[in-house]
Order: structure tokens, then C-alpha cells, then sequence
């Protein structure tokens, strides 16, 4: 069953195709990984399916619901983690988590109470449940949003690079969750410049240069198409720039 | 030398693209803004030339007068130019963004200190080019004196400028040894604050209008007592007063060199003393501002109470947004303090009214005291126009960056407007009825007016409040780095025009009503069918205009927020 359905999705930034016209699916249960290098279009693409942006043109499905006609009941079940965790410094983290639940509508009670906590020590965050988030690092505020995004139990989860100022520790823990949703059938949409994560964790990937998608399907399906029989790494290198090594660009004037 | 300008230069560029490459907008916002500037110089100019005029006509007393309110003038401003140093040192030599990559270059310190207290002077001394110019060249048109004033005006400017700068900055750096630079802003804030409300109500209560009518005074030494401003042969601002007075008087020779030396070697010193001092102040101060903010408990059973009574009372998602909003309005410092201003806005507003010399009034003194009750509906709803567009305006650009977590639930942009509205329009209807109610009953106010009074207030805050959250949305500024400056700029010089163009079209609106109905109540006649019809259709008009001001800008800026890229 398709959950995310992205057809000939369009961004045009005044006159600038950050997006153009790309066509996706992605089935319940799959850990999607997208791929790109900066400036391809990926985070334009992730803020376009949080609905968070506009898209210029085409359509997005989720779970067969088109978001520019009910963005609402979309919102209702996609959880989004943002590539730079910008929240309210003046709240604690139980006040942000309470905050997004209302937002949601999830009903208040034991119940919910009882939700925050679990996810708080999940993240270890608890011992700062009650303090200010202003005093937290880059990735305590991280994997505060992650609890955000986890709280409404998405169906679908749309990441973006969410390993950026996760400490080894850190990263070892969204690893796990991210694994343990999709066992339950969560559909996870993760963009991510960590080539090795992509391959560890992602059923499927597809890659995105200028706006298109030059390659989509599992890390196997990729390297042949590439031609290589290396890591995810030589095969992203080879799809998007030819395979040629920067430093052997960097390296060859000063070597004449 | 050469350092110091190339780290000048970045905002050099940034000033140039942002005029170059603005686009139309740009340029009509810019073209705009200037406008506004030179009728705000204009306006002020005009009134310094009223007051000095006036002054002349007081016999053996125009000049003393004019020389006392030109030394308070430079005296205010010197005050306040040290007060603005501080602010913007904080921020240009210790909080800003950039400083990280500055520092970490091989840039010299004294070069990044020389350079940041350029930007410095640059930031906050352009007030006493939009105020005091115009007040200067008043002086200029009243007194006719020769060119050397303008050379005078210039050079010593330049040096009170300097002077003032070097102070604020020493300040700057001393509080941010003792505090880190975080919390010394906090502290700055609720120290101005403190500072403007202390003079704002002893300004008030020394009774300035007793000053333009020397009569009430029975000896001229009295008078002259009553007016004691500081005199001291220390004060930059006399140096600079006495020469400006001076050459005003024709008397250019007299003096001038003294004070210009006086002057000069103390911008001197203060520059040199300033450099001393961030060689062994600055970096430790900077160092200190960049470790983390220390870890602070959000508990708080006061604000538990109002903020979980607005929980429950707006339902779950605009009960939600309320409280976060009062929880993050109490615990940010530079926030709350601003409620202390406006406690002693209302005491001083409520105040004035209780002083007015009512029986010295040429005409019937209820008639007058009904009339001055409707006028206060203007005045009312002005103020809280200004209050509005400092906390209504920004509400809905204080998400900040954090506005995706709105952006990307399932929360309507509607619905979120409408939520904003509703958490503002609640304190903004208690400020605006003690404003009408009190001055009522000050006044002693009919029935009539007081039923009417309050109740036009009510409208009026409606569309106050909408037209701040619509127009917020219309503009909003979601990376601003200090909240009250949201309101400063295009947006909310639009909104403070719109907002005081709807108070006023509904006071003029009801005007001719309510002086029919009032009459007809002094007169004991009764009012004709036409009149009637007069009365019903001046009221729906205020009841249409009031219903538009709330709608549309709400309509305007939900647009506006759902086509935001």
C-alpha cells in the first residue's frame, strides 16, 4: 500500500526550479532514504511533504490523501523532524511536549502524561524534563523535536538529516527507534548526507540532483546502476559527479 | 588600521546590497520610510520653533529659558546616547552571530574591538541626527547666528557622539565581567526600563505646565528656582551648550577654543581609555558570553495559574498557544518589565486627568467634562494603538523559527490567527476599560457618555487587536533577534497609521450623535426623526468600519501567511 505518493512535485523559488516535477512512492513500512548532494532540492522537497511549503506544482499523496486539499487530516498523522531543532527556549521540555500534543488534539490525562515521560527517558531526557530549554545543547533540543514528532504515533515520519549534532550515543538510539517503527509500520521519509546510515537503515533510496530524481530503489539496485561493486558511497559519487575524486581536482594544480 | 576597516567591512557591503538589491519593495519601503522620517523631523522642528518663539515673548525671560531647555535638550540626549551605547555594545561587541568566525580568525582584538565599537557609535547615534538636527536648526531660525554655529554644532556633536560612546562601552564591558553578557542584557533592559519609568514619573508629577504660565508664581527667583536644571562646569553637555549658546548670541570668540579643547581631549581620552581597557576586559567578557546559559527550572506556581486557567478556558489548541505565550512572556525579562511601563503609562494617564483645571473651563464645566470624556475615547484608543503595536503587532512573528511546529501540525492558519486574537484582545479590553471607566467617573461623566464610552472602547479594541494580529501576519518577521524591534520597522509603522486612522474615523463617526443626543439630555428637547435616522446610520457605519477593521486584516493575513515561502 503506497503512503506517500508524490507526483510531478514542483518548487519554484522566483524563477529557480529548486524542484522539478518529480514522481515518487514510497510503501508502508519502508524506511525511504533520500539522497542528494547541497542544494539538490531535498530539504525543499521534505518541507513541501511537512507541509510546511507550498509546492509550485504536482501533487502529494499521503496515505492516499491529497495535503493541498485536506492539510489538516494529513498533518494529523505525519510527524516532522526539522534539520535545525528551532523551538520555544522559554519552555521546558514538558511544557514543549504538552504544547504539540494540544496542537495535535491528543486528549490530556494520565495517559498522555504518562506518553511524555516514557518518550523523555527514551531520549534521556527526563532528568531536564523540567528545565528551561534555553540551557540545552544542539542535540538535547534534537532529540527533543524527535519526541515531538513521536508523541501523535505518525503513520509517516518525514526526517530530515536527523543525525546532524547527535552524539555517537545519540545516533546508536534514533538508529533503534527508527528500526523499531518500521517493524510497526510506520513509513519513514529521511533525508541524510550520511551515506553509511542510508545504507544501514534504508529499504530504499533514491537520489536527487538539480530538482530530479536520478536514481531510486535499494542500495543494490543503486550500485549496479552505478556500475560499481563498492559501498553507497562510490555509488552516490559515481550517479551525481562522474566518480571523480575531489582531491585529485584539489591536489592537481598544486602537484604542476 | 587597515584591520579594523576590513572587519568594518562586512556591514558596510551588507548596508550596500540591502539598498541595492532590495528590488522595488525594497525601495519603496525605503522611500517610505524616509518620508515618514522627514515628517517626523519636520513635525519636530516645528514644534521646537513654536515653543522658542513663544519663549520670546516672555518678557526678560525668552533667552534663559532657551538656554536652560537647550542644555536639558543635550543633557537628555547625552543620557540617552549612553543608554543606546550600552544596548547596542552588548550586542555588536558580545552576542552577535558573527563574532564566532571573527574571533577564531587571526584578526587582532584590538582591531575587532575598534571595529565593533565603530559599529557601535554607528548604531546607536543616529537618533540624534532624526531628533536633534531638527531641534538644532529651530535654534538656528529663531537666533539667525553666523556659520560658525553649523561648524560648532557639527564638530562638538561629534564629540558628545564619542564621549557618550566611550562611556557606554565601558559600561558595557564592566557589567559583562560581573554578569555574563546573556544576562547583562536582561539586566540592561530592566534597568532602562526602571530608568524611563523613574524619570517618566518624576517628570510628570514635578508639574512641567506650570512652567508656561509664570504667573502662578509670585517671585521671578521662584520661577527661576522651579527650573533648576543640572549645572555643572564637568558635564560634556554644558561644554557643549555654553558654545552652541554662544554662537547663537554672536559672541564666537568668547570661550570657543576653551570648551573645543575641553571637548576634544575628552573624546580623546574616552577613545583612548577604552582601548586600555579591552586589552585586558574584552576577550574575557566575550569568552564569558559564550558558555552555555545556565540550567534553569521552568517551575512556577504563579504563572502555573494563569497560564493552565487559559489552557482550559481556550480549549486545547488556542489553549495551548495561550499558554505558551504567558509562560514565555513571563519567563523572558525583557518582556514582562515592559508590563512596569505600562503601569506607569496608565497611573500617569489616570493622573492628568485628575489634575485638569476643569473650573477655569470658559464653557458650562459638564458640558466640558462630557466633551473631554469623549475626546478620551481618542485618546484612549490611541494609546492603546502604541501598546497594540508593541505587543498585539509582534504576536504573531514571536513564534520565531520555531513557527514550523505551527507550520507542520494540523492546526488551521485560521484557527491560529483567531487564537492569537483571542489571547491578546482579553488584557488589552481590562487596560482599555480602566482607561474609560476611570476617567469617567474622574470626570464625573452622564450616564449617557459612560454607557457609550465603554461600550464604542469595546469595538474599537476588537479592531485594534484584529488588525495587529492580521497586519502581524502580513508582515511578520520570524528571525528578528529582539521581539520590540518587530514593531519598528515597515510593517509597524503601517499598522500604527492604520490603527490610528480606525480610532480616529470612529470617534469623528460618533461625534455628531452623541452631541445631538447630549443636548437634546442638557437642553431637554426631543430629538427629531431625522435626527434619529443621523444617530442609527452614524452607528452602523461605526459598527461596518469596526466589523471590516476586524475582518479583513485577519482575512489578509491568513493569505498571506499560507502563500509564505
Amino acid at each position: 500500500m503506497a503512503m506517500i505518493e508524490l507526483i510531478g512535485l514542483t518548487k519554484i523559488y522566483k524563477g529557480f526550479k529548486a524542484v522539478d516535477g518529480i514522481n515518487l512512492t514510497v510503501e508502508r513500512g519502508v524506511l525511504f532514504g533520500f539522497l542528494g548532494p547541497n542544494g539538490a532540492g531535498k530539504t525543499t522537497t521534505i518541507k513541501m511533504m511537512a507541509g510546511v511549503l507550498k509546492p509550485t506544482g504536482g501533487m502529494i499523496r499521503m496515505n492516499g490523501l491529497d495535503i493541498a486539499r485536506e492539510p489538516e487530516a494529513v498533518k494529523q498523522f505525519v510527524g516532522f523532524i526539522p534539520d535545525r531543532p528551532f523551538i520555544h527556549e522559554k519552555l521546558t521540555a514538558r511544557e514543549f511536549l504538552n504544547f504539540v500534543a494540544d496542537l495535535y488534539r491528543m486528549e490530556r490525562g494520565r495517559a498522555r502524561d504518562e506518553q511524555i515521560l516514557r518518550l523523555l527517558e527514551l531520549f534521556e531526557l527526563a532528568g531536564w524534563a523540567d528545565e528551561l530549554i534555553e540551557s540545552y545543547s544542539h542535540g538535547m533540543k534534537q532529540r527533543l523535536v524527535m519526541c515531538s514528532a513521536l508523541i501523535t504515533e505518525p503513520k509517516i515520519l518525514v526526517v530530515d538529516e536527523p543525525m546532524v549534532g547527535l552524539d555517537p550515543r545519540g545516533a546508536r538510539l534514533v538508529k533503534t527507534i527508527f528500526r523499531g517503527l518500521v517493524e510497526r509500520g510506520v513509513t519513514i521519509f529521511m533525508s541524510t548526507h550520511s551515506l553509511a546510515v542510508a545504507e544501514e537503515l534504508c529499504g530504499r533510496i533514491a537520489i536527487i540532483q538539480s530538482g530530479r530524481i536520478i536514481s531510486n530503489g535499494t542500495s543494490a539496485e543503486l550500485r549496479s546502476k552505478a556500475g560499481t561493486d563498492g559501498n553507497l558511497e562510490k555509488a552516490f559519487l559515481l550517479l551525481t559527479e562522474g566518480g571523480e575524486e575531489p582531491n585529485e581536482r584539489f591536489f592537481a594544480p598544486l602537484q604542476a | 588600521m587597515n584591520g579594523f576597516l576590513l572587519l568594518c567591512r562586512p556591514r558596510a557591503l551588507a548596508l550596500k546590497n540591502s539598498i541595492l538589491r532590495g528590488g522595488k519593495k525594497g525601495r519603496r519601503r525605503s522611500l517610505i520610510m524616509a518620508f515618514l522620517g522627514l515628517l517626523l523631523c519636520g513635525g519636530i522642528f516645528y514644534l521646537s520653533c513654536r515653543v522658542l518663539l513663544h519663549f520670546q515673548t516672555i518678557s526678560g525671560l525668552g533667552d534663559l529659558l532657551a538656554r536652560l531647555l537647550l542644555s536639558m535638550m543635550l543633557l537628555s540626549f547625552f543620557s540617552l546616547l549612553i543608554f543606546s551605547n550600552v544596548i547596542s555594545a552588548l550586542s555588536n561587541l558580545y552576542l552577535s552571530k558573527d563574532l564566532e568566525l571573527i574571533h577564531a580568525s587571526p584578526a587582532m582584538i584590538e582591531d575587532v574591538f575598534i571595529s565593533r565599537a565603530i559599529q557601535t557609535v554607528m548604531d546607536s547615534s543616529w537618533m540624534l541626527a532624526v531628533f536633534g538636527v531638527p531641534v538644532f536648526m529651530a535654534y538656528s531660525y529663531v537666533y539667525r547666528p553666523g556659520p560658525l554655529f553649523y561648524v560648532t554644532l557639527a564638530h562638538l556633536s561629534l564629540t558628545l557622539v564619542i564621549i557618550a560612546a566611550g562611556a557606554g562601552i565601558i559600561v558595557t564591558m564592566i557589567l559583562v565581567h560581573i554578569f555574563p553578557a546573556q544576562r547583562a542584557r536582561d539586566f540592561v533592559a530592566l534597568l532602562g526600563i526602571v530608568m524611563g519609568i523613574g524619570i517618566y514619573l518624576l517628570f510628570r508629577f514635578m508639574k512641567p505646565e506650570r512652567l508656561v504660565n509664570p504667573d502662578t508664581f509670585f517671585t521671578v527667583a521662584q520661577y527661576l528656582n522651579s527650573l533648576n536644571a543640572p549645572r555643572s562646569p564637568y558635564l560634556p553637555t554644558q561644554w557643549v551648550a555654553d558654545s552652541l549658546w554662544m554662537c547663537l548670541k554672536g559672541e564666537q570668540a568668547r570661550g570657543f577654543l576653551h570648551e573645543a579643547v575641553l571637548a576634544w581631549s575628552t573624546a580623546g581620552a574616552a577613545v583612548v581609555i577604552n582601548i586600555w581597557l579591552a586589552s585586558f576586559l574584552y576577550f574575557e567578557g566575550f569568552s564569558k558570553s559564550q558558555e552555555a546559559k545556565k540550567r534553569r527550572n521552568g517551575a512556577g506556581v504563579l504563572l502555573e495559574i494563569p497560564a493552565k486557567a487559559a489552557a482550559r478556558i481556550f480549549g486545547p489548541q488556542a489553549g495551548a498557544l495561550a499558554a505558551k505565550e504567558i509562560r514565555m512572556f513571563f519567563r523572558d525579562n525583557t518582556q514582562w518589565s515592559q508590563l512596569l511601563l505600562l503601569g506607569a503609562l496608565v497611573a500617569v494617564y489616570l493622573y492628568n486627568f485628575s489634575v485638569l483645571p476643569i473650573d477655569m473651563s470658559p464653557i458650562r464645566v459638564d458640558f466640558f467634562q462630557n466633551q473631554l470624556c469623549f475626546l478620551n475615547l481618542a485618546l484612549a484608543g490611541l494609546v492603546l494603538s502604541a501598546v497594540s503595536a508593541r505587543f498585539v503587532f509582534p504576536a504573531v512573528s514571536s513564534e520565531g523559527e520555531a513557527y514550523w511546529i505551527i507550520k507542520s501540525s494540523p492546526l488551521k492558519t485560521r484557527r491560529f490567527l483567531w487564537a492569537k486574537f483571542l489571547i491578546y484582545v482579553i488584557p488589552l479590553l481590562i487596560l482599555g476599560e480602566i482607561l474609560i471607566i476611570a476617567t469617567n467617573r474622574l470626570m464625573d461623566a452622564a450616564p449617557l457618555m459612560k454607557v457609550l464610552t465603554t461600550a464604542t472602547m469595546i469595538f474599537m479594541i476588537m479592531g485594534i487587536t484584529s488588525m495587529g494580529v492580521g497586519l502581524g501576519a502580513v508582515y511578520p518577521d520570524f528571525r528578528h533577534q529582539n521581539i520590540a524591534q518587530v514593531a519598528t520597522g515597515f510593517g509597524g509603522m503601517t499598522y500604527m497609521i492604520v490603527s490610528a486612522l480606525f480610532v480616529t474615523v470612529t470617534v469623528v463617526l460618533e461625534a455628531g450623535p452623541v452631541y445631538i443626543l447630549f443636548m437634546a439630555g442638557v437642553k431637554n428637547i426631543t430629538v427629531t426623526g431625522l435626527q434619529w435616522l443621523f444617530i442609527a446610520a452614524s452607528f452602523s457605519t461605526v459598527a461596518a468600519l469596526t466589523a471590516l477593521a476586524i475582518h479583513l486584516p485577519m482575512r489578509m493575513g491568513e493569505r498571506a501567511l499560507e502563500s509564505r515561502e
